[in-house]
């Protein structure tokens, strides 16, 4: 004869059982990870020492409102403007192309170099000269350099711009 | 194999197939052709404009536009890229995007995506708010913000879940996604089937469990929010880098989110998807195309309610009963009792004093498991499912006749049939998906839809014809209706004479059903019933569907073979849209007889009695296994109230309230001396048990269920079992080897292997042939092919003919004339059974918060009811309290009872012990009762927000025409090509 019950008694360990196997569970932990802890506590001594931890403390104490606090600061023209700037420099930097930037930056240092070596001087440089000078075969060659490199540069790259164009907001 | 021709791509001549749209035959050319609104499962719905193409010198939508001989495409000249930014300009116009700390940042967000592949860095028209605030009900929300008007999701609503509730008001200002006549989505006829968030391509409609819990950084308030999508947008030097931002985190996402295929855990239709899950958390169910049964269809229950997974009311210890209360146990001491108990009782009164319940809920290899247990170790046949409550006296019409108990066809051949004639099932509601293909062909297909149901519920407001036979008499108008057939000449006499035994003999015992006398019996006017015949006739081919309200008679196998019998005169079987279809009810109850819970048969339907197949599996198991046929269930309960059965082991079913005749049960369950109930609650059965143990319900283990086409389908874990809980088959070994049975299972793969090994039913099946999405739909032969339609070469009997099985009309029940109302009784969309798993979704319970009784506006008026009223229900067997609901659905003494409570409500209070003849299923039908009325004036059962109240909506599609019309569009290919004038 089994009459319909519905009350359950539940299985609740004691206080105690319950904290000893909870203690035994994290004994465990820290013995299984013994090398990660200790390295892990030295760092945090470190960080401890210059100030970091109740830095971080506050950070996540109030997680939402320094979010929000931070958020809204970077959430101004300039910022939002330096950061655009920040990253379409990178943009750029990655297009260049080192190697053939290079033997034109060797160039560029040895003029540097003879010029540097020839200080502020009197001699000036009339028509003749000029044309004379482009006998010279380093001159004619630093010439047609210079003239192809302006070429390159009036050629139209507005398709690769990231910059123009109506802003995306 | 469709055939080929040649056309040209982007100045290069390709081979592709006739009768496919261009985008197919672009994008199968591996052409980058953005489709941001075009839906495979939906087509093309032309909204968003940036599929176009240049089609022999014309800008063309891709999606909607078709393939010629030698057409000549363009996908890459600026005037096609033109148009095409102009598309997804307007789009973005539409919807912000801010996607690292968006939910739907997954890596399929089809905006996202489309930006990064047409490599737009900006937009020329900024994005600008809609003058509409955000919407929800309990389980997603609408953001007009993020809305593109793509219209998929009023696709979707409209012509595949064909719930009309969506649509697109294209004519206001700001066109949106409405509902109804423009009312709050709580107030609508939104039935939450989910579809809608499920295509959306993007974040505008979405389930609120991934709200704020998909993403690193979703989970911030609003108001740090804003600013934090301000300074995205602000420092964006361009999309792509945006974008790439965005992917780094949605990549970060794929870690700490599992998406798990699984198999619902409902209904028989058997919809499977992937289910995203975070921990513990199921933050969303996400259907997949390449499903078979459903696609990217769902219910609310499939998509939504899947909260009793992680309840607080879980049982996650075995409980053992000690006085008055049920303590919690370690399994050692719940094994052992239980081994003590069953080997005590076996010794004193013999392996029959023993009895095991399956599950249709669990999986195959469970039902396997436990008729093993019960056969191999125990050494007893008495062992059932609950099948025997619905379906078994549609699986004995089958087998009368054409020698399989299942779908003759697949979902698809529902889909395609010209004429579609449902008996007894309210489809809509309890086979959702299912229903949505009938509704689907019916509004779009010119598919014909005949109606037999006492109720007007929503498959008999869309059908063409809709009959109201009295209760029980279905027999009755499908043999005139057969007869009349068959006297005007209509019989597929040459399919009967190549196919079928017994036709002549069959005619003649059809001579009683006359029209005048099936009129008489059944109600239905004779011109309806001649109008069925001749809509029978004239279609080239006919499914049959039927459920509950077939088979819950005294007559219920009868009738079931009636149907078949008229599909067999009719030569409506072996073709494509043809075929016998009984909706199984649950997940797996096709499969838990399928694998061998049936007191008389082992797996694959193979005879106890019969010496060879006996011998096979007592030599595989190692054990003798007795030769005569064990009890049902419904044998089961007598043979404990005689004495004669002692223990009965239980699992994944609330016997207790969804057997008919309860108080009657719940006497027997009182005297067993060892009572064992395996569930993932403490439901009314177990409560009565003496050790109950925790199970893990399907997420929380591997298996398969067969559903209600055959169809096998694997669903994987997803989840850890909660606390202490174990999965069905681990348990059912674990007492197997308490046992000492020394069975050694490590994965339900090898269970099935060894079922597969044993069946020649399923003698392909294998594990790796169902990975994933795959499946198998039975018999499978053992060279793995399968037959999604059955009877195509021959019938499954000696000679390969199906037989016409005569059959007699049994009077239902009767009852003294004070019983006055008829009282039906079945399902709800929303809750399940009696709702122990459906009413822990919050909710689903919010909007329909209780089972009620449906009175007709005639009754309620001849004995003053309104809604709210509570009544009193009494029959002979027992009585029930229910407010009432007044509603058109039902009429005249008819009322109508939901399955779905387990209190003073459990319909089966009031059911008798009448049972269908030939199988035992309870003649849950058949029951009269009278009223009284306990308190009037008492508040509507169903609240305001309930999806019953709304008013929909219907329209085909999305009506892009509309958009077209309006003054602000331009086509973007007119506008290209205005500009190069």
């Amino acid at each position: 004869m089994a009459e319909k019950i519905q009350h359950i008694k539940k299985q609740e360990p004691s206080e105690e059982e319950q904290r000893a196997r909870d203690l035994r569970e994290i004994e465990d932990a820290l013995i299984d990870n013994k090398e990660v802890i200790l390295k892990s506590l030295s760092t945090l001594q470190h960080a401890d020492d210059r100030g970091v931890i109740s830095l971080l403390h506050g950070l996540f104490a109030d997680g939402d409102k320094v979010l929000q606090v931070l958020a809204e600061t970077m959430n101004n023209e300039e910022n939002t403007k330096a950061i655009r700037h920040l990253l379409l420099l990178m943009g750029i930097a990655g297009k260049l192309d080192v190697e053939k930037i290079e033997p034109l930056l060797l160039k560029f240092n040895e003029g540097l170099r003879r010029a540097g070596e020839a200080g502020d001087t009197e001699e000036k440089t009339g028509y003749m000269d000029l044309v004379k000078s482009l006998k010279d075969p380093e001159v004619n060659r630093a010439i047609t350099l210079l003239l192809t490199f302006l070429k390159g540069m009036g050629q139209e790259t507005e398709q690769d711009m990231k910059t123009g164009g109506e802003s995306p907001d | 194999m469709a055939d080929k021709m040649a056309v040209k791509i982007n100045g290069k001549e390709v081979t592709v197939d006739e009768n496919v749209s261009a985008l197919n035959v672009l994008t199968d050319d591996e052409q980058q052709v953005p489709s941001v609104c075009y839906h495979p499962s939906l087509g093309a719905i032309e909204t968003c404009d940036t599929c176009i193409v240049e089609k022999n010198g014309e800008l063309v939508r891709a999606c909607s536009s078709g393939v010629s001989r030698g057409d000549e495409f363009n996908t890459v000249s600026k005037d096609v890229k033109d148009a095409q930014k102009i598309a997804i300009d307007r789009i973005l116009y539409n919807h912000e995007l801010y996607c690292t700390v968006c939910d739907y940042n997954n890596g399929n967000c089809e905006i996202h995506n489309a930006v990064k592949e047409m490599k737009i860095e900006h937009q020329s028209v900024p994005f600008e708010p809609k003058p509409y605030d955000k919407d929800r009900n309990s389980f997603y929300r609408y953001d007009p913000d993020q809305c593109i008007l793509c219209g998929r999701c009023v696709e979707a609503c409209q012509d595949v879940q064909v719930t009309e509730t969506l649509t697109i008001d294209w004519e206001r200002e700001q066109p949106r996604v409405i509902w109804d006549n423009d009312v709050p989505i709580e107030e609508s006829s939104c039935v939450s089937c989910g579809h809608c968030s499920t295509v959306c391509p993007c974040n505008a409609m979405m389930e609120t469990g991934m709200e704020g819990e998909a993403g690193y950084m979703t989970g911030m308030n609003e108001d740090t929010l804003r600013p934090l999508i301000d300074i995205t947008k602000g420092v964006e030097t361009g999309y792509s880098s945006i974008l790439a931002v965005s992917d780094m985190e949605a990549s970060m996402r794929d870690s700490r989110i599992d998406k798990t295929k699984t198999v619902c855990t409902y209904c028989g239709v058997g919809c499977s998807f992937d289910v995203w899950t975070k921990g513990r958390d199921i933050l969303k169910i996400e259907p997949q195309q390449e499903a078979p049964a459903n696609g990217i269809s769902t219910c609310v229950k499939g998509k939504f309610g899947w909260d009793f997974v992680n309840s607080e009311e879980r049982l996650t210890k075995p409980l053992i009963r000690e006085g008055q209360m049920f303590r919690e146990a370690e399994w050692t001491e719940a094994l052992e009792l239980i081994k003590q108990k069953f080997t005590d009782i076996k010794e004193e009164h013999g392996a029959d004093a023993l009895s095991f319940i399956s599950s249709s809920k669990c999986t195959n290899e469970e039902s396997y498991l436990m008729q093993k247990l019960a056969r191999g170790v125990i050494g007893t046949n008495n062992i059932d499912n609950c099948s025997r409550y619905c379906q078994s006296p549609a699986t004995m019409g089958l087998f009368r006749t054409v020698g399989y108990g299942g779908d003759s066809g697949s979902i698809t051949d529902i889909e395609q049939s010209e004429l579609i004639i449902t008996v007894g099932s309210n489809t809509s509601e309890s086979h959702p998906v299912l229903s949505t293909r009938v509704k689907s062909s019916h509004k779009l297909h010119g598919q014909k839809l005949i109606v037999s149901d006492l109720r007007k519920h929503e498959m008999a407001q869309r059908s063409d014809l809709f009959i109201r036979p009295e209760s029980g008499t279905d027999l009755i108008w499908l043999s005139a209706v057969t007869k009349y057939i068959v006297d005007q000449g209509w019989a597929a006499e040459s399919f009967l004479e190549q196919n079928v035994n017994g036709v002549e003999h069959y005619k003649e015992t059809l001579a009683p059903y006359t029209m005048e006398y099936a009129s008489e019996m059944t109600g239905v006017s004779q011109e309806d019933l001649i109008r069925t015949a001749e809509m029978i006739h004239e279609a080239g081919s006919v499914c049959i569907l039927w459920a509950m309200g077939v088979t819950q008679h005294q007559g219920g196998s009868d009738t079931s073979t009636a149907i078949s019998n008229l599909l067999l005169i009719t030569g409506n079987y072996g073709r494509p849209g043809t075929g016998a279809y009984p909706l199984r009810g649950h997940n797996n109850v096709q499969g838990a007889s399928d694998f061998g819970s049936m007191p008389d048969r082992f797996p694959g339907y193979q005879f106890v009695s019969n010496d060879e197949v006996r011998s096979r599996f007592e030599e595989a198991w190692q054990a003798d296994i007795p030769k005569e046929k064990g009890l049902n269930n419904h044998e089961m309960v007598e043979a404990i109230h005689e004495g004669k059965l002692k223990s009965m082991y239980l699992k994944g079913e609330d016997m207790g309230i969804v057997d008919s005749n309860i108080n009657y049960v719940h006497g027997a369950f009182e005297k067993l001396d060892f009572f064992v109930v395996q569930d993932l609650f403490l439901t009314t059965t177990a409560q009565f048990a003496d050790v109950v143990l925790p199970a893990s319900p399907s997420l929380e283990k591997d298996g398969t269920f067969t559903n209600t086409e055959r169809r096998i389908q694997r669903l994987y874990q997803a989840l850890e079992p909660l606390g202490d809980s174990r999965p069905d088959w681990k348990i059912i070994m674990d007492i197997a080897n308490q046992l000492d049975a020394g069975w050694k299972y490590d994965h339900p793969s090898e269970i099935m292997a060894e079922a597969a090994s044993l069946t020649p039913l399923f003698a392909g099946v294998t594990y790796e042939k169902l990975e994933g999405y795959k499946s198998l739909q039975w018999p499978v032969h053992a060279d793995g092919t399968d037959e999604p339609m059955l009877f195509a070469e021959r019938f499954p009997f000696e000679d390969g003919r199906a037989r016409l099985y005569p059959v007699e009309w049994t009077e239902p029940v009767q009852y003294e004339e004070e019983y006055d109302l008829q009282v039906n009784n079945g399902r709800l969309l929303e809750h399940f059974h009696e709702g122990n798993m459906t009413y822990q979704s919050e909710g689903i319970t919010r909007g329909t918060p209780r089972a009620f009784v449906e009175v007709s506006p005639q009754l309620a008026k001849e004995r003053s009811l309104s809604d709210g009223t509570v009544v009193r229900l009494i029959s002979p067997y027992g009585a029930v309290k229910l407010p009432c609901l007044v509603t058109e659905r039902v009429q005249k003494k008819e009322v109508y009872i939901p399955l779905n409570d387990d209190g003073d409500g459990a319909v089966n209070r009031l059911t008798s012990s009448y049972a269908d003849k030939d199988t035992d299923t309870p003649a849950y039908k058949e029951v009269r009762v009278k009223m009284e009325v306990l308190e009037e004036g008492g508040t509507s059962p169903l609240p305001k927000i309930n999806h019953r109240f709304g008013n929909p909506q219907p329209q085909v599609g999305v009506q892009v025409e509309k958009k077209w019309q309006r003054s602000d569009y331009t086509f973007p290919g007119d506008v290209v090509k205005g500009e190069d004038r």
